[in-house]
């Protein structure tokens, strides 16, 4: 035989080439022209089937139920956190109030601005004087002990529940008080005919009297239905807010009450040691005065004594307001004529602005269900990207090897 | 090939239908040559041809023209197959005919041109597996060099280079037969 050129090489291989067999190929044309419907494969599991399902389906179709499904899941989840919320929370339920918190635990401002600032910080209330309003708990520790132990029960769990909540930062100072300072505060609203409205207020006033309570201010107007009615601003010892409350609500009829609590110890914690420190300050100061031999010296001693006392004085006015806020509660008692709906602002009426709010607080929700559902998917599709890319490699590895 | 294909509803057929329906036309048999060379079993062979033919339909939408010739993706989806058979079965892949081919020659042809088919498919089975698969898509299946380096994954000059190192080495195999 002939050496092998390459046309003849070429024959031969073209002569090699399989051919179909002619049912096959009918048998293919027929699947073709039939738009190749699935074989049933005799053997396939459902694990099988539903594997080459999944790797049948497009990519861009099998967006739309992963974004359906991914979106549904986002929904559940709002739904079951904003029912839940519902749930939880009730008008005569105590709301952890952190704005309260953060703003008295707030550092206080530099020494040079807080003079300056004292007077906008102290509340309305600011202007008792410290001994009466010290008489006036003492007073009413003795004779308020049976209602403020339950009071003071339900504000130190409350005040647990917070600094559990703000573990970190001022709650470390919380977390070591023995004695929890507990902000308390409550809005009521009450209901009267408007020829009943002096006659309400006049309880009222009788009431904050009798509770040892202090009027900030007052207002009352006449007129018609819906128009005629009264607004207070009241301090209530702390002790005593539950009863007083309770008072007040045997006063006229009660269309809504809210109450709040804060826990302020941590602030009040920190202010105090602040305190102690700058008294030590003072007294080091005091003393560098009393040793210094030239002018130069005293002159220096007594500036930063004089800026000491300024914080020193800053600190115990933060102390004693947040020692008042503590001692004494505020109170916003309303009284209204009319219908509830008619009156602007009265919860029960639910409207296009409570609508609006509604919905900004289920879209918050959603929004933070959303971002905690990627805070998790993130990860998890990074892993199943990794895994997929793997998986890819390998598979390419493998048929090289069965090629091999 | 004979035989017109129908579209499966009455729908008017879609431009990857009409794109789909000339590639099945043109490379139904190319196909098989190509498959059956490397699972080496007619009836492996038909079953991966038709489940070559089976996902590329499923996937007629997705292929991109601008990324290649029609071809090249229709026998790289006929190579996977093929391959995963292979990985399936655990088998080795051999370009060789089945003897039943072999015997099944012309009436007409020598005893010449059958003994040196005989030695070009005994030098086939002597090459690597990669080498036999250039050999099979460039002779069996018809493809380009372009059209080869886009199946396999390699650059076009590095499928003409390695095509024709393999064609070299069979060459000299089918010399040393002699």
């Amino acid at each position: 035989m002939e050496p092998f050129e390459d046309d003849r090489l070429v024959t031969a291989l073209e002569s090699l080439r399989p051919a179909p067999r002619p049912a096959f190929a009918a048998e293919l044309d027929e699947r073709a022209a039939a738009g190749f419907p699935r074989r049933p494969r005799s053997g396939g599991g459902l694990r099988d089937r539903l594997g080459a399902r999944v790797r049948a389906m497009q990519p861009r179709r099998a967006l739309v139920p992963a974004g359906a499904t991914a979106l549904a899941a986002v929904a559940a989840a709002t739904v079951v956190i904003a029912v839940g919320e519902q749930e939880g929370g009730s008008p005569t339920q105590m709301h952890l109030d952190s704005t309260v918190e953060s703003a008295a635990s707030s550092p206080p401002p530099p020494r040079h601005e807080a003079p300056a600032r004292l007077s906008q910080q102290l509340p309305q209330g600011a202007g008792l004087p410290q001994g009466a309003v010290r008489g006036l708990l003492r007073q009413e520790a003795a004779t308020a002990a049976s209602s403020a132990a339950v009071t003071e029960q339900l504000a130190n769990a409350a005040g647990q529940l917070h600094s559990l909540a703000f573990a970190d930062g001022a709650g470390k100072y919380a977390l070591r008080a023995r004695h929890r300072e507990i902000e308390r505060s409550a809005q009521i609203v009450l209901a009267a005919e408007p020829a009943e409205v002096r006659k309400v207020a006049a309880d009222v006033f009788e009431t904050v009297h009798a509770y040892r309570g202090i009027v900030l201010s007052s207002s009352i107007r006449d007129g018609a239905e819906g128009e005629a009615g009264a607004r207070f601003e009241l301090l209530v010892p702390s002790a005593r807010l539950g009863d007083a409350l309770a008072a007040f609500s045997e006063v006229a009829e009660v269309r809504s009450r809210h109450e709040a609590t804060a826990d302020i110890t941590a602030p009040t914690v920190r202010t105090g040691e602040q305190l102690r420190d700058s008294r030590a300050t003072i007294e080091s100061l005091l003393a560098q005065l009393s040793q210094a031999d030239t002018d130069g010296e005293r002159a220096a001693a007594e500036a930063k004594l004089r800026a000491e006392r300024r914080h020193n004085a800053y600190l115990r006015s933060q102390l004693a307001s947040l020692q008042r806020r503590a001692n004494l509660s505020r109170v916003s008692l309303r009284i209204e004529t009319g219908d509830a709906t008619s009156s602007p602002g009265s919860d029960g009426n639910w409207g296009v602005g409570d609508a609006l709010g509604d919905a900004g607080h289920l879209l918050a929700v959603a929004a933070g269900v959303t971002i905690v559902g990627l805070a998790v998917l993130g990860p998890l599709a990074l892993i199943a990207f990794l895994a997929w890319l793997g998986n890819r490699v390998r598979v390419r590895r493998a048929r090289d090897r069965a090629l091999a | 090939m004979d035989g017109t294909l129908v579209a499966p509803t009455a729908e008017a057929p879609s431009d990857a239908d009409l794109v789909f329906d000339r590639l099945y036309r043109s490379s139904r048999d190319d196909v098989y040559a190509y498959v059956a060379s490397l699972v080496r079993d007619p009836a492996a062979a038909e079953d991966v041809t038709a489940t070559a033919f089976e996902r590329a339909y499923r996937r007629r939408s997705r292929f991109d023209p601008s990324r290649g010739e029609p071809r090249a993706w229709l026998f790289g989806i006929a190579r996977n197959a093929a391959l995963d058979e292979l990985r399936r079965r655990g088998r080795q892949a051999e370009l060789t005919v089945e003897p039943a081919d072999l015997t099944s020659a012309p009436a007409e042809e020598s005893a010449a041109e059958s003994e040196r088919r005989l030695a070009v498919s005994a030098a086939l089975a002597r090459l690597e597996g990669s080498e036999r698969e250039l050999i099979a898509l460039k002779f069996f299946a018809g493809l380009t060099n372009a059209e080869i380096a886009a199946v396999v994954g390699i650059g076009e000059s590095n499928a003409g280079t390695r095509l024709h190192r393999a064609m070299t080495k069979l060459r000299e195999a089918c010399d040393g037969a002699i």
